[in-house]
């Protein structure tokens, strides 16, 4: 499971890492069914608390992507929901258009210009 | 020669005296034939002609039906360390089963009675050291080419990092037919235990039972990790211990499909520098060391993770 964080997110980190598992799920790397990574293992890979980790794990439950299933850890229930994913991807979108000068209207009129 | 025709060759040949000699000498032996010897060299277990001819006979029909079916599926040849130990193992394994029959028939032959058949030392241990030597020599025969470096198709995606990411890769992999033997295994112990405190004596079943527990618990699972310090592989349940590898002896990283098959077993395999780390078939991830050699991971996702592998190096090789 591949997971970004970005450093200048001003977003609790709870929600960060959420946003990084709901994107790896939704780039394919992990099927209905499939168990992830332990929640200490990811947070041992990010340096953070695992406590955080889960607090994400279970934000995403709620959601429907994943569930806890006694003694089988974590495994993604469903697929990401779309809308989740499309807002995942605006936001990366914005802060790219961000670091090339481009400000939030000016974005707004790139994607009412696509046909 | 074709590994194919070689095999049934040689599995026919070895069949052929397995069964042939003993039954030329047959007037000379004795019946129950002595099989089996204590570590003073007296005989301690004895088995009729016919039984104790079908024990080896069965015994190498099946290390050699094995190697047969493994030669019959091409990827395991397909691999430079799968060719080298299945060459050595048709050949060692051929002459070790030969030389434990002719001992055993050396040991009876003119013996009055199979408590008289006395087993050499020297002759198991020239036995032991002569299989081995042929196995050896026949895997470096028999290795062929090496290996291609990064197969078409392997190579991972590109990834790009930014800067002010953190980017990391997890992936864990436990493999349930391990654990089920391990399982087995922590069962025997516990029934072992028990039937020692009632007195039993079952001590010899210990030790063994203790090395598969073991070997079990630090290979049924495992945790890769890829983060900004390099690969962490973490043995057993609780990733530990743990093998750490640095970006600055990593060369590059990619994803490759490999089987038991084709590395020798599973578990870790290998000598260092090409090593594998096999808990199931299929997609591996594998580190080149600047220093030239190789290790290869069995793990899910290897692509996501060889590709972050190659970013980081990149970016620390540019820094």
């Amino acid at each position: 499971m591949l997971l970004t964080l970005d450093l200048n997110d001003a977003r609790p980190l709870h929600q960060q890492v959420a946003s990084a598992i709901r994107h790896a799920i939704g780039e394919g790397a992990y099927t209905p069914g499939d168990r992830l990574p332990p929640a200490r293992d990811l947070a041992d890979a990010l340096g953070i608390n695992a406590n955080t980790v889960l607090r994400a794990l279970r934000d995403l439950r709620d959601e429907g992507l994943l569930e806890f299933r006694r003694g089988r850890g974590v495994s993604v229930a469903g697929r990401a929901d779309g809308r989740a994913l499309l807002v995942e991807r605006a936001r990366e979108l914005l802060d790219e258009a961000r670091r090339y000068g481009y400000r939030r209207e000016d974005l707004i009129t790139i994607l009412e210009e696509l046909p | 020669m074709n590994p194919r025709s070689a095999a049934a060759l040689w599995g026919a040949a070895i069949t052929a005296a397995l069964v042939a000699v003993p039954l030329t000498l047959r007037d000379r032996l004795p019946d129950p034939l002595a099989v089996h010897w204590g570590p003073a060299g007296a005989p301690d277990g004895e088995l009729s002609f016919a039984a104790g001819l079908a024990v080896q006979v069965a015994m190498w029909i099946a290390i050699w039906g094995f190697l047969l079916a493994a030669a019959a599926r091409e990827r395991t040849l397909t691999r430079r360390m799968g060719r080298a130990y299945w060459w050595g193992t048709l050949v060692g394994g051929g002459l070790f089963v030969l030389g434990m029959g002719g001992t055993t028939l050396l040991a009876n032959l003119d013996a009055p009675d199979w408590t008289a058949a006395v087993l050499e030392p020297w002759q198991v241990i020239t036995v032991i050291l002569v299989s081995a030597a042929a196995g050896l020599l026949a895997g470096h025969l028999g290795r062929g080419g090496p290996d291609l470096q990064a197969p078409a198709g392997a190579e991972p995606p590109r990834l790009d990092l930014r800067p002010g990411q953190r980017v990391v890769w997890v992936s864990r992999l436990t493999n349930p037919w391990l654990l089920a033997v391990t399982t087995v295994a922590a069962a025997g112990l516990v029934v072992v235990a028990v039937l020692d405190v009632a007195g039993a004596s079952v001590g010899p079943v210990l030790p063994p039972l203790g090395v598969v527990l073991l070997v079990g618990l630090l290979t049924t699972s495992l945790t890769c990790r890829v983060t900004a310090d390099g690969l962490r592989i973490g043995f057993g349940p609780f990733g530990r211990p743990a093998r750490r590898i640095q970006l600055s002896k990593i060369d590059k990283a990619w994803s490759d499909t490999r089987y038991p098959s084709q590395v020798g077993g599973w578990g870790i395999r290998g000598l260092p520098g090409a090593a594998t780390i096999m808990l199931r078939g299929g997609e591996c991830l594998i580190i080149r060391y600047r220093s030239g050699g190789e290790l290869a991971v069995s793990v899910d996702d290897a692509a996501r993770g060889a590709a972050l592998l190659n970013a980081l190096v990149a970016e620390e090789v540019s820094r």
